[in-house]
């Protein structure tokens, strides 16, 4: 059975915030969205393997308290375990948005294994400059990367509005690991850079990367490329006139904005996939 | 099983790759603020866990919760810094700082949470307490940790340890808090001389003045009034201390706006003025708004609520509210601004059956932060309060998920004294509720139930509403601070969201000021009556005494009613979201404010009383004009190097650093940010949103407030801010027929007394700007929907006594037909340059005027303030203009405001990192001084593409507009008066200077 319209499961509650405009802006892709209570998850009101897909919305996450997204990636790696495995399983596309980035790299399901073992292998911390800060990076992609959401997509802009974006791994060779998987899905590149050759592992200076991310990583992927989890804010880009210089440009009657395409391809792929 | 402690340390590894990016902060911070080197400082963090989990059993999980197995290292019952693996050096002074009993520590609520989902046998009454410790290594060897540690603390809330090299390494102890056993109520004797009645109100704090003394002693001579207390079973001719506190609650200043409310004999002196006003707020606001009200159909619910609720469009309405946090903000920078944001966020929660918060704004007045005068005793250096309060509203609004989408910091040297927090919220909420009642009515009914939502009560936030209604002094309590905590309070927000659509509730409003005697207080006024039992409310430490359960302001606190049907639903959905809910009070229809304790009746108000018994303040006012040392400019002047220094003044500065650090597009709907153009650090005028997905249909944010003006005259200052607001949302292309405003004074104490001898004065100021406000909102049609006020922002008394300039923050927010039809600051290429008003010889209380008097090049601020004769004339040009924004005529406008023309070219400059040559010659008796510097209103530059030039010209024909020049290919902003060039400067320089001074991070390293 083809899913046409496939199902959303937006978490929210304790403290998730960007979990209003991830739902409507996946409805915008051609998605059904709900927002549901991670509780709803826990104690079995609810039930995961009834959704396609499952997005962990950006925000402070118990307040980002002993460290972001670890309260509540303890409450998903204890309790909601199963439930994770077997979507993984049943071949269900996963994203992280910031604070679900951090979640998703807290319970261990990024960068991951082909079965989720949840075990933490990265982990996402202060900014170098010890500030959270709002402000518009330019990224770009891997275009070799399985990851299923950012098929076909070169450079985006979005903003990033995080205090905890530094990803890091213990050691240089698990980097290499992941870069030869092609799991370094997206980094931070110099606006300036010409399209299509921004990416480098070179050290890039504030605020290109905002955060001092080794190797300029701003998302990753599992290794089957259906868990995505990135700190910048795609959905905070849906439409051309978030941009921060859309009075520089013509006014058009086409609204969507390029970010867009990172939630088609995730609504595209479970229409083929699902 | 007996509790234990357990403490457990974790630090951040550092070396390839890793980085102890909290303790670089401290390094940074001190060098920024205070010149001092350290070539290294580290964090610890630790925790107190005291339940029945075995130390072992800790240990063993250490990675799983406290230490991040990645980043950082743990210890279980051991300092760190003793670990010579981790911490090879000693360091030369180890500070560690932790909570005092009572303090709200939201690291450790987190942390006990964390830990029931790793133990989840722990015990309830298991508590865990935090603290952070800080090694410093390789710093000037003349350096008092003393000093030090109080650079790091607030002794108010913190405690602090020292340890210097070589003693052992300070161990922070977990906060216990002592036990307090419940007492009753005590009956407080009012029979008694006057001097003993001010005695009482002064020694608890309860600001009521002589006369309101006498109206309660004359409330408990009543016969009725004895017989009614004989039946309730209390004293008959004596408050209980419930009582008492709460009419001191409800009758203070900050509940009743006395001031506002009173009979105000003004006398002008040189007008011969002599008249009474009854009520400003009545006369000046609410008659205003009452008459605008009668034209239009979308003014929803005005005044009675807890914000003002307009009609956006056939399915959503939207509300805003401004609230000030000044008092609580001197005395704890960061709780005190947290608490206002956060707190804010409940009255937009709380109006009508519940709107949700979808935008913030933040206008801070600061003493400056390079300070380097004397500082009262009690009152910290501006530079930390400006670090502390910016801290607090940063993390109260990113952790609620609520962008900040406008505001504005302001610097003057009063503001020492007392700096001003004003922190505001716009809501939104649908219309109708899916059971179709009408969302801005609240409805409940005698019987409904009435629950407690949210957090516990504890000592904090004590005496918040009448300590807020007195000058600040060194003696100012502790208890007084409260410190919120966003993420019980956005657990809360989803809860009670879900609550409203499911049509569970029937009233709710927000605990604030006063809590729940002034929550449970103002909604029983619906139903003529309550009846709380204070046992039931669940408390943070036992002990606590009726009355400080009643009028304690503990945060994150929403009082609801439900109807007995909607009760188990309502239950549910709380344990949902893990909120906590108590039932507390029923309505009723008894006329009574009534409060038991368990069977006890602790208090029995008649509410007409409660609410209404207050007298009125008879008050003296008398205007008489400042004498002021005019402002003489300079003789021959550089004005291309004042136009660098001037952009480098704190009030005209950039404050990037600072604002970037507030979320501004959470919920992907700010179409226009605080910073625009080419490198996206422009300034923004009016935020806009576009609040439904999907949809350009807009909203427009903005703020006006012009202080200094006051020194010459108050109205002045009054009419400066309202059009400084809307000429900020005009720029925006706002719908001129459907804005709204909101009014929110700061004021010194207006009242005369010895305290306050020129209080005449400063209520003559009052008068002023009130008839200002009322003249400018009626011209450009704006309606006060809700305001606020702060009376008492004052320091001290007699020869250091430290008042603030007259202040009055108008906050603005409007209707936008289509976000893409807006306009930024920068310059785009290629366009032609118009002013927008005319430029008047208005330089008193300029900026330039200040900043050349700070100098010693001007000897005073006096002369010609900006004024408003004619707001009819700027409401022409306004409309007109906002038509061809809306039309996509002009894509780029910046108001002119502090600096005048030149600051605001030189703003556009920047913004589009693009040249301009503009002449400022034209219409009008200005000079050059008054056509550059001068702050004349009704002025917005205006840039336009050369083929939209003509239908630019035909849609402003008949407003005032002066072609000024074009946008350059140069990298230069040349400025000419006729044919002399007065102004020439590269626009990095523009860019070096404007971005340089209030950046305050202390590099990047």
């Amino acid at each position: 059975m083809m899913v046409e319209i496939p199902k959303v499961a937006v978490l929210f509650g304790f403290g998730i915030n960007c979990d209003r405009e991830t739902a409507a802006i996946f409805e915008l892709a051609g998605a059904k969205s709900e927002r549901v209570h991670v509780n709803h998850f826990i104690n079995g009101d609810k039930d995961l393997s009834e959704y396609h897909i499952l997005a962990v919305p950006g925000g402070f996450s118990f307040g980002d308290h002993l460290g972001s997204g670890r309260l509540l990636g303890n409450r998903m790696r204890y309790a909601m375990r199963e439930q994770l495995t077997a979507f993984a399983a049943a071949g269900k596309p996963i994203i992280g948005i910031c604070n679900g980035f951090q979640v998703l790299v807290k319970t261990g399901l990024l960068p991951g294994r082909e079965i989720p073992d949840f075990e933490q292998r990265a982990s996402l911390t202060l900014n170098n400059s010890g500030r959270y800060e709002d402000r518009w990076i330019t990224l770009e992609f891997d275009s070799e990367s399985p990851c299923i959401w950012t098929k076909g997509i070169t450079r985006l802009e979005c903003p990033i509005r995080h205090g905890e974006g530094r990803f890091v791994m213990p050691n240089f060779e698990d980097l290499d690991t992941l870069d030869a998987n092609h799991q370094l899905v997206t980094r931070y590149v110099d606006p300036k850079s010409e399209v299509g050759a921004g990416i480098t592992d070179e050290e890039l200076p504030f605020p290109i990367c905002p955060n001092g991310s080794a190797r300029n990583i701003a998302g990753i992927c599992d290794p089957t490329g259906l868990i995505f989890g990135l700190m910048p804010h795609p959905e905070a880009a849906y439409a051309t006139f978030l941009h921060p210089q859309h009075t520089r440009n013509e006014i058009v009657e086409e609204i969507e904005g390029e970010c867009m395409k990172i939630f088609r391809n995730a609504v595209e792929y479970c229409q083929s996939n699902l | 099983m007996a509790a234990n402690i357990v403490r457990i340390e974790v630090t951040p590894k550092v070396g390839s790759g890793f980085r102890d990016v909290r303790g670089d902060l401290i390094k940074r911070r001190l060098r920024a603020d205070h010149a001092i080197e350290f070539t290294q400082v580290r964090s610890v963090v630790g925790y107190l866990v005291k339940s029945e989990i075995s130390s072992e059993e800790i240990s063993d999980r250490v990675e799983d919760l406290f230490a991040d197995p990645i980043i950082e290292v743990g210890t279980t019952d051991a300092l760190i810094l003793n670990d010579k693996t981790l911490f090879a050096d000693s360091p030369e002074l180890v500070i560690s700082i932790g909570f005092k009993p009572g303090v709200t520590d939201n690291p450790g609520s987190a942390a006990l949470d964390g830990f029931r989902t790793i133990f989840p046998q722990t015990e309830s009454s298991a508590k865990v307490s935090t603290y952070l410790t800080y090694a410093f290594y390789g710093g000037p060897t003349d350096l008092d940790s003393n000093w030090l540690a109080g650079e790091l603390h607030n002794g108010l809330i913190e405690k602090v340890v020292i340890g210097i090299k070589g003693e052992t390494a300070p161990e922070i102890e977990f906060p216990e808090i002592g036990k307090i056993e419940y007492s009753a109520p005590k009956s407080i004797d009012l029979e008694v001389p006057d001097e003993e009645l001010i005695r009482i109100s002064n020694e608890g704090l309860l600001a009521l003045n002589l006369e309101e003394m006498h109206a309660i002693q004359a409330h408990y001579r009543d016969p009725e009034i004895r017989k009614a207390r004989a039946a309730a079973g209390l004293v008959v001719d004596a408050p209980t201390d419930v009582e008492l506190e709460c009419l001191a609650q409800t009758w203070s200043e900050h509940c009743k706006h006395k001031i506002f409310a009173a009979k105000i004999h003004h006398v002008d002196s040189e007008t011969d003025e002599d008249c009474t006003i009854d009520s400003l707020f009545k006369t000046h606001i609410m008659k205003p708004t009452f008459d605008m009200q009668a034209e239009v159909d979308w003014l929803l619910s005005i005044f009675h609520d807890n914000s003002g609720v307009i009609a956006w469009d056939d399915d959503w309405s939207i509300c805003m509210k401004a609230e000030t946090h000044n008092s609580p903000s001197a005395l704890d920078p960061f709780g005190g601004a947290m608490t206002g944001i956060v707190g804010v966020n409940r009255d937009i929660l709380g109006t009508g059956l519940g709107a949700r918060p979808i935008a913030n704004t933040d206008v801070f007045c600061f003493g400056p932060p390079d300070w380097q005068g004397d500082l009262p005793d009690n009152l910290f250096h501006p530079s930390r309060v400006l670090r502390g309060v910016h801290a607090g509203v940063r993390v109260g609004g990113n952790e609620s998920g609520i962008p900040t989408v406008n505001g504005a910091i302001v610097f003057d040297d009063r503001y020492i004294g007392k700096p001003l927090v004003y922190c505001g919220t716009i809501g939104m909420m649908p219309r109708h509720l899916p059971d179709g009642r009408e969302s801005h009515v609240k409805n409940p009914l005698p019987g409904d139930r009435v629950y407690m939502v949210g957090g516990k009560v504890g000592y904090d936030g004590i005496h918040g509403a009448t300590f807020s209604s007195l000058e600040l002094t060194e003696e100012s309590p502790s208890s007084a601070v409260q410190i919120g905590d966003p993420i019980t309070q956005k657990k809360m927000v989803d809860m009670i969201l879900e609550a409203r659509d499911a049509g569970l509730m029937t009233c709710i409003t927000d605990n604030g000021a006063g809590g729940l005697s002034s929550s449970i207080g103002e909604m029983a006024e619906y139903t003529n009556g309550c009846d709380i039992d204070l046992s039931k409310v669940p408390l943070k430490q036992e002990g606590l005494k009726a009355w400080e359960i009643l009028v304690s302001e503990s945060q994150e606190r929403m009082t609801v009613s439900v109807r007995e049907e909607d009760v188990p639903a309502f239950e549910q959905l709380a344990a949902l979201h893990e909120v906590e809910i108590s039932w507390v009070a029923c309505f009723t229809n008894s006329g009574l404010f009534h409060v038991r304790y368990g069977a006890d009746t602790v208090c029995q108000l008649p509410l007409e009383f409660l609410h209404d018994g207050v007298p009125q303040l008879q008050l003296e006012s008398e205007w008489k004009t400042p004498e002021l040392t005019p402002f003489l400019p300079p003789e021959n002047p550089d004005h291309s190097n004042l136009l660098i220094r001037m952009l480098a003044q704190p009030n005209i500065a950039s404050k990037e650093t600072w604002v970037r650090q507030y979320d501004h597009e959470v919920i992907a709907q700010t179409a226009v940010k605080p910073f625009v153009g080419v490198e996206r650090d422009g300034p923004g005028d009016a935020g806009v949103l576009a609040p439904i997905h999907g949809s350009t249909h807009g909203l427009v944010v903005s703020n006006g407030i012009a202080p200094r003006y006051s020194d010459i005259d108050a109205g002045a200052m009054a009419a400066a801010a309202v059009d400084e607001a809307v000429r900020n949302a005009v720029c925006a292309g706002v719908d001129m027929t459907k804005i709204a405003g909101l009014d929110n004074f700061c004021w010194p104490d207006p009242i005369e007394s010895e305290k306050t001898p020129d209080g005449r004065f400063k209520l003559a100021q009052l008068v002023r700007a009130n008839r200002e406000l009322e003249r400018v909102c009626r011209a450009y049609f704006v309606p006060c929907v809700s305001g606020k006020d702060s009376m008492k922002n004052d320091y001290g008394s007699g020869e250091g006594k430290i008042s603030i300039p007259p202040t009055l923050l108008f906050s603005l927010f409007g209707d936008h037909p289509d976000v893409r039809y807006t306009t930024t600051s920068d310059l785009k290429p290629g366009e032609s340059l118009y002013l927008v008003g005319t430029s008047k010889q208005e330089l008193g209380a300029s900026e330039l005027a200040f900043m050349l008097k700070a100098s010693g090049e001007a000897d005073g601020i006096g002369g010609e303030v900006p004024r408003l004769p004619d707001p009819e004339v700027k409401l022409q040009s306004y409309k007109s203009l906002t038509k061809a924004i809306q039309n996509g005529i002009v894509r780029t406008a910046h108001d002119c405001s502090e600096g005048g023309v030149a600051v605001a070219i030189a703003e556009m400059c920047i913004g589009g990192r693009c040249g301009a040559a503009i002449d400022v010659d034209g219409p009008g008796n200005a000079d050059l001084w008054g056509r550059l510097w001068g702050e004349s209103l009704g002025r917005i530059i205006v840039g336009v593409s050369q083929e939209n030039r003509p239908a630019f010209l035909e849609a402003l024909s008949g407003s005032e507009i002066m072609y000024l020049g074009e946008t350059t290919d140069s990298d230069h902003l040349l400025i000419y008066y006729g044919d002399d060039l007065v102004i020439e400067s590269k626009v990095e320089d523009l860019v070096n200077s404007w971005k340089g001074s209030l950046d305050m991070t202390g590099g990047d390293q």
